[in-house]
């Protein structure tokens, strides 16, 4: 696993794109030219991982969805990137007909079924263009990469896979069974691409086991079938070199409901919360400078900007996980880097013109030649470092306003005083209170965070004066039944969330002491220093990675498909501490799980840690869920 | 890792070929598919591949020839395989016109596609095919270009070398060999006329050994003289020749931004003359306005003295 699964995603993507060949190192090679072909959940796996200019580099020319209007482009080999569904093999088998283009490459996102094959094969032979169907691959890429280390389920049919599907009341056995098909298959796809057989672990009694089972049933048989097998041949060779099997962490999101609702102060999180953060890309609604208008003057509209956040950038990159005011801090670094480099470039400017008029300095002209030249050649460098600034102002900017409306940075105190549960100063109901401290979602937020976290559900009296101080502000209080629901079937009462020691240290309002100068005037917005704090998912990580005994973990149960003989011991044959491990949160996960157990990995050097989920959602979106399960 | 269904695809094929006989479905002679391909024949990506053929064989020949153009033993006349200055001009002339029939051919083929009559999509995919078959070009281009630098750069460092070598060994008639240096510090094709002015040197020194060793002496300085002068010479030629070329790079990048820079500049000039007409209009407009005002003005005024005269005339009238 030296290689991170978004080079490999990526790569894969590449040899499929070049006809299914290795790419040539060769600089100066032939173009050929290939129109790509791809249904919505192909879009979604390309479009974090390729952008638009790459694949033009390859030689794509036109990239179209499959159930678009096409027209018939002569003597241009087709690639098709879709899912083998009923509607998408319906769609190329009227292609076929149509005789759109010169030859078909047929790369299917899963395993197609054979009976789906002899559809086409009849169309094809319909429209006598046997030939012209020159390939036919399943690519096994079914789930979408967005970092180095994490990764997501499908994005289109996140509606079935929900947490709200998994854990409704009145769920049928059928229905469950095609959810857990669903993440078994992307979860299968998403080992092959990787080019490992994991141990897995999981808890007991929840989706999470049922999900184990099916995926070491899946693994076993593909693995006896030596034929066929996916995890052998040469190709799999480099991954082999690492002697160790990666350790599949399957856990459930009834494990730890507090996190998700939990508010954030890293960037990446942040930006997931409070903004509209899709794929990689963030949305902003930008409201141009308001200059009073006269009367009479029409009403200015607002824009949409879309920024990319992609892996190029290494601002983003350096800065994704760390605290809001150290992210501000480092742009206006930038900004004044790149101020000073600019400043150099003008100057240079000015000495070329003077020089033009001197004679015979042909020293000093060979001094500016080469001074010209590296002007030249970074200032393309220049202008792009120009145009992330921009785009990290922007967004910095559209953050900490929401911060400041909704004084965000009191909420994550607060509740990281209830996750660690050290004393409170302020009591819930004056929080409640505070008009100006939040919207009714964010109230709402931190209510159930208190009631997960309580060591003893509050007493009735409490209870009627909170929903009532909660009815008065406008919060719908269904979520909550859901969460009592919820508290009286996992009997967590035992151990409710040990959400570890955090301590959070206010650093008071130096707002304007730090920041003169800076451009982001965080005026009584406080200045928050994270200690090192662990979510439960990251605890139940080290211990299964460490082999340390815990009450919590030891009732874990263990598969191995490798084995032989499945068996129901949930004793590890296995009592070296594992170096690589991939976490699984069936039921979604979000951003702040991920940046814990980045920290966590790099606080432990030569450990490797991937994040995945079947959905990502930030607090609103759960939210809304909750509630509508609260409401059955 | 993928997996090649493309066996068990040409399997169902048949399968579904030997169901269809059993129920007595026919389908139709393959023959079709072949007419359809000859149709596209002379069509648009017939001529690009005829181009891409092309810049291929152009770069498989400055690939071939790569070795010998850069040999570097010109100076040792034993290697058969050496190129004479005349083939690597031929060379140079050959790639340039290879490459300009290229690049015409190219924007004629865009001028092509850009006729109406044919759909988006198709014109879009026009559009990027020509211009990967342009960056093609491009690279090849480059290929050839850091060749011909290389050779520039030997030639020089050549000159250098051969040029030192007879100061030495000569010992009389130096204003002969400083004509003859002279002629060579300026062109580059001038290996010929530098040995054969050696040759003619070396006879005339055996004839005139016998003048006396003052002169000797003498002459010697006045060498040593010139010798260290023309080294300087030379020294500061060759930085020139090689800040020129630097200066040449640059400006082929600096063109490349104007050319850019054109289309906006041209875009901009549009909108300001759009700007000047909408402002002389407007113009207009406020002055017919403040005509049209002052004209109600003096109707209202006139109005009015009539009003107060027929007032008075009344009054007269009556009292």
């Amino acid at each position: 696993m030296a290689a991170s699964i978004r080079e490999k995603q990526t790569a894969a993507l590449k040899r499929m794109l070049n006809f299914n060949a290795p790419p040539l190192k060769n600089t100066a090679a032939e173009p050929l030219w290939k129109v790509l072909i791809y249904d919505r959940v192909g879009q979604d796996i390309i479009s974090p991982l390729l952008s638009v200019k790459e694949l033009r580099d390859m030689g794509i020319t036109l990239h179209l969805l499959l159930h678009s209007e096409r027209d018939h482009i002569p003597d241009v080999p087709a690639i098709y990137f879709v899912m083998p569904t009923d509607e998408n093999i319906d769609r190329i088998c009227q292609d076929l007909r149509k005789q759109l283009y010169e030859s078909y490459y047929l790369n299917f996102i899963s395993a197609i079924s054979r009976s789906k094959l002899e559809d086409i094969a009849s169309a094809a032979l319909a429209a006598n263009a046997v030939t012209q169907v020159t390939k036919v691959f399943d690519q096994y890429l079914n789930f979408i990469t967005l970092e180095d280390d994490m990764f997501v389920l499908g994005n289109q049919n996140q509606e079935q896979i929900s947490y709200h599907a998994i854990n409704k009341p009145d769920i049928k056995d059928t229905e469950m069974e095609a959810i857990m098909d669903t993440i078994v298959d992307s979860l299968f796809c998403f080992f092959v691409t990787l080019g490992a057989v994991p141990i897995i672990r999981c808890s007991r009694g929840n989706a999470a086991e049922m999900v184990a089972v099916k995926l070491d049933k899946k693994l076993r048989e593909n693995l006896r079938d030596a034929r066929n097998s996916l995890f052998t041949g040469d190709t799999m060779g480099a991954g082999q070199f690492s002697f160790q099997r990666p350790l599949f962490v399957l856990a459930d999101r009834n494990l730890d409901l507090a996190t998700p609702l939990h508010h954030t102060w890293t960037y990446q999180a942040l930006i997931h919360d409070v903004l509209d953060l899709h794929l990689n890309r963030v949305t902003l609604e930008e409201t141009p400078a308001s200059d009073s208008n006269p009367a009479g003057a029409r009403p200015k509209k607002k824009n949409k900007k879309t920024y990319d956040l992609t892996a190029a950038d290494r601002f983003w990159q350096k800065h994704k996980g760390s605290p809001f005011p150290e992210v501000a801090e480092s742009v206006q670094q930038e900004l004044d880097a790149y101020r000073t480099q600019e400043d150099e470039v003008k100057r240079l400017k000015s000495i070329m013109g003077l020089e033009g008029e001197d004679e015979g300095a042909i020293s000093m002209l060979s001094d500016n030649t080469a001074k010209l030249t590296s002007a030249v050649s970074s200032l393309p460098e220049l202008l792009e470092k120009k145009r992330l600034i921009d785009l990290h102002t922007n967004v910095a900017t559209a953050v900490l306003d929401h911060i400041k409306n909704r004084k965000l940075d009191v909420y994550f105190e607060y509740e990281e005083k209830l996750m660690s549960k050290s004393s409170l100063d302020k009591s819930l109901l004056e929080i409640f209170s505070d008009a100006n401290a939040g919207s009714t979602e964010d109230k709402m937020r931190l209510f159930l965070i208190y009631y997960i976290t309580a060591q003893q559900p509050p007493s009735e009296g409490d209870l009627e004066q909170y929903k009532k101080a909660l009815i008065d502000i406008g919060c719908d209080l269904s979520p909550l039944n859901y969460i009592k629901q919820w508290k009286a079937f996992t009997k967590m009462a035992a151990a409710p969330a040990n959400y570890g020691n955090s301590g959070v240290k206010p650093m008071g309002l130096l707002s304007r002491v730090m920041n003169t100068g800076s451009q982001f005037v965080m005026e009584g917005v406080k200045n928050l220093v994270l200690k090192q704090h662990s979510l439960p998912v990251t605890r139940i990580l080290d211990n299964l990675m460490e082999m340390k005994s815990n009450p919590e973990t030891d009732d874990y149960r263990y598969f191995d498909p490798k084995m032989l003989r499945g068996s129901e011991s949930s004793i590890p044959r296995n009592k070296n501490p594992f170096q690589e491990a991939i976490v699984f949160v069936v039921g979604g996960g979000n951003y702040i799980e991920y940046q814990n157990l980045v920290d966590y990995a790099k606080a432990k050097p030569g450990k490797r840690v991937l994040y995945g989920c079947s959905e990502l959602f930030n607090a609103p979106q759960f939210m809304k869920q909750l509630s509508q399960l609260g409401q059955k | 890792m993928a997996v090649d269904r493309t066996v068990v695809f040409r399997a169902s094929v048949k399968t579904v070929k030997t169901r269809n006989k059993a129920m007595g479905v026919g389908y139709d002679c393959s023959k079709d598919e072949l007419l359809k391909r000859d149709r596209h024949k002379h069509g648009f990506s017939s001529r690009a591949k005829e181009v891409i053929s092309n810049i291929t064989k152009l770069k498989d020949f400055l690939l071939q020839h790569r070795k010998d153009y850069v040999n570097a033993s010109s100076l040792i006349s034993s290697d058969l395989n050496r190129m004479t200055d005349s083939e690597r001009d031929q060379i140079d002339q050959d790639a340039q016109i290879f490459m300009r029939t290229c690049s015409d051919a190219i924007k004629q083929l865009r001028t092509e596609a850009g006729k109406p009559g044919l759909s988006a999509q198709v014109k879009e995919h026009r559009g990027a095919v020509l211009d990967l078959i342009e960056s093609y070009l491009k690279s090849v281009c480059k290929l050839y270009s850091e060749q011909r630098a290389i050779r520039v750069k030997r030639v020089v460092d050549k000159k250098r070398l051969s040029r030192l070598e007879p100061e030495q060994k000569r010992k009389v008639e130096t204003p002969k060999s400083n004509d003859a240096e002279k002629t060579t510090a300026e062109g580059e094709n001038n290996e010929k006329p530098v040995s054969d002015g050696n040759v003619e040197l070396w006879e005339d020194s055996r004839v005139e050994d016998e003048l006396s060793p003052e002169e000797i002496q003498m002459f010697e300085q006045e060498n040593q003289r010139l010798v260290s002068e023309m080294n300087s010479l030379v020294d500061e030629v060759r930085q020139i020749e090689g800040k020129v070329v630097e200066i040449s790079r640059l400006q082929e990048i600096f063109a490349e931004k104007v050319l850019q820079q054109e289309t906006e500049i041209d875009n901009i000039h549009q909108l300001v003359v759009g700007a000047t007409e909408n402002v002389k209009e407007g113009n207009e407009d406020i002055r017919e306005a403040i005509k049209n005002n002052a004209g109600f003005r003096v109707w209202i005024l006139f109005f009015l003295v009539m009003c107060s005269f027929s007032l008075l005339f009344l009054d007269w009238y009556d009292s």
